[in-house]
């Protein structure tokens, strides 16, 4: 058994064999993942707006032991991670950390807030300090200001998904 | 031990496990889920390996030992002249995934049998899995003759 609080360095380690195979293999992972948090979040972000990212993601702190600040406005809830346990993990590790690590972490909660009617915007400050900011808006153009002065934003798809690389619309 | 963690344990991991394996055994085969468990093997418990290539298998078994209690499961520790036997009579994680009615992929277990022949490659010891059904096997480190 990989214990619980060793999927992270598995998970790093899968994120290098398939950007090896190549960038759209690593993004085919993430969407895949994002559809997960999707069917598991979608509506209960939808239905609770603001307050319900603010309530999950104070569980998440607790139950993956991370240290956050939580901020909750009127037009965007602020998660400021300060130590971030995954990342920490990843670089506290025999094996050598996947350098678009942290893309990971938008790479699901972008499908999330988009199939909530919410946008999140990402910065991630650094690539190898365990600190960064998300936050999600209900405004889609206050969530691309905050992008556009991000010091590191996150952009973990080069590609567009692939129904709306043929123009379809998402259900 | 090389990885300590302390505090609050988050076993939803094991459902992503589960997702993972299902999602490299489906799209790329058991060939290359087996390879990425024998590199996790080889770089992320590489000082576990180091240890049994010096001829000491008690890290091997602290980090058994330690996740196992950490996440509740259920097992004994049996030693020998020539082995040392954990026979798991409730793994965490199958136990996790049951009791939310989530199917075990049907490579899950290849975390743990293919994971632990790898630890065992090329070091004075042979790491075996005997599975017995989804919440029991036997893991045994063996000196080589």
């Amino acid at each position: 058994m990989i214990p619980s609080d060793h999927f992270v360095r598995f998970y790093n380690e899968v994120f290098k064999a398939l950007e090896l195979l190549g960038r759209d293999h690593l993004e085919a992972y993430w969407r895949e993942i994002g559809d997960l948090q999707t069917v598991e979040l979608a509506d209960r972000f939808q239905a609770g707006g603001l307050e319900a990212c603010r309530d999950y993601w104070a569980q998440i702190v607790q139950e993956e032991n991370c240290q956050a600040d939580l901020k909750l406005t009127e037009d965007y809830f602020e998660f400021r991670m300060l130590q971030c346990p995954s990342l920490s993990k990843a670089m506290d590790n025999d094996a050598s950390p996947c350098e678009h690590y942290c893309d990971h972490c938008m790479a699901w909660v972008e499908p999330v807030a988009e199939a909530s009617g919410l946008h999140a915007a990402y910065d991630i400050e650094s690539r190898s300090e365990p600190h960064c900011v998300m936050r999600i808006y209900k405004d889609h153009e206050k969530a691309q200001a905050y992008e556009n002065q991000a010091k590191l934003p996150a952009k973990p798809y080069t590609q567009p998904a692939p129904e709306d690389a043929s123009g379809g619309e998402k259900s | 031990m090389r990885y300590h963690e302390t505090g609050d344990v988050h076993l939803d991991f094991h459902r992503s496990m589960n997702g993972t394996i299902a999602y490299l055994r489906e799209r790329y085969g058991i060939e290359m889920l087996d390879e990425l468990l024998r590199r996790t093997a080889r770089e992320v418990y590489r000082s576990i390996r180091d240890d049994l290539m010096a001829g000491n298998p008690e890290h091997l078994l602290e980090h058994w030992t330690y996740f196992l209690t950490r996440e509740g499961g259920e097992f004994t520790v049996d030693r020998s002249d020539n082995e040392i036997r954990v026979t798991v009579d409730r793994c965490p994680a199958a136990d996790y995934l049951l009791k939310r009615e989530i199917p075990l992929d049907p490579a899950f277990r290849r975390q743990t049998t293919v994971l632990n022949e790898a630890l065992g490659e090329g070091t004075p010891f042979e790491v075996t899995t005997e599975v017995i059904d989804d919440l029991r096997y036997v893991q045994t480190i063996r000196r080589r003759q």
